[in-house]
């Protein structure tokens, strides 16, 4: 079964991500990296992917004459898609155990960051609600 | 430069989506097809996937013990991934015309959609994070 799992999060949350330490950022991004080596490893792997920061975003509209129409205006409260993983698993349990690794990679000062991991299954294996 | 295109969306949006016709749906589809197949054939398509639906997503947290602890509940307002395309393009104006396409998929009775599709540049993969 595959399962994507989003890291998400506000334009202030980057920003305080963005104030760590070049160590707090640098050992975050160790454990991130020995996770991935360990899905590889256990053939769980499938993709990984980080994105431009809330910044760069943009939200395109089509119009009748086909000229997009952009806008990089959004609410504060906007959750913003920061990264992902995507993991083929056995079980939906082993993609909440793989999300809490990575929820629990150290922030600031090795303390876990508990960020929340959001996990979706692909459509294909999913039946419409 | 890689660019992701996302289509986000409410629960309540996905609760209209699926009151769509079966005639509606499969023009959605076919014209999902054929607009992955035309980004195919002019070179700039890396990857593309449908999620499953948002009663079925779960939050993840880490326990103190490292147990994960899930949560089902989510604001209203919530928006949701609701499938993405990945292309290779030559900067962001490409992508966004082709974005522009992806929101005009058609709607209930064939009309022109003009759904917001979500645009960001993908900085890494897996070979950029040294493994």
């Amino acid at each position: 079964m595959k399962y994507i799992l989003l890291m998400n999060g506000t334009k202030p949350g980057v920003g305080t991500y963005q104030a760590w330490t070049k160590t707090d950022s640098d050992t975050h991004m160790g454990v991130l990296q020995r996770i991935n080596k360990e899905l590889s490893a256990s053939g769980e792997f499938v993709a990984t992917q980080g994105l431009a920061g809330p910044d760069e975003a943009r939200v395109v509209r089509g119009q009748k004459n086909g000229v997009p129409v952009t806008d990089g205006v959004f609410p504060e409260s906007k959750e913003f898609l920061l990264g992902y993983w995507i993991i083929d698993v056995e079980t939906p349990d082993r993609a909440y155990a793989i999300a809490s690794r990575i929820s629990a990679a150290p922030g600031p000062g090795g303390v876990p960051t508990n960020m929340p991991i959001e996990v979706r299954q692909f459509a294909s294996h999913t039946p419409k609600s | 430069m890689k660019y992701i295109l996302m289509m986000n969306a409410t629960k309540a949006n996905f609760d209209l989506y699926a009151k769509w016709s079966k005639e509606d749906l499969q023009r959605n589809v076919a014209f999902m097809r054929a607009f992955s197949k035309e980004l195919k054939d002019s070179g700039v398509f890396v990857a593309t996937e449908g999620l499953g639906w948002p009663n079925e997503a779960k939050t993840v947290r880490a326990g103190k013990d490292g147990e994960p602890i899930t949560d089902g509940v989510f604001a209203e307002s919530k928006e949701f991934l609701a499938g993405y395309w990945i292309i290779d393009v030559e900067g962001p104006e490409q992508a966004y015309k082709i974005a522009a396409r992806a929101s005009a998929a058609p709607g209930p009775g064939g009309t022109r959609g003009s759904m917001p599709i979500e645009v960001r540049q993908v900085l890494c993969g897996f070979a950029d994070l040294g493994l």
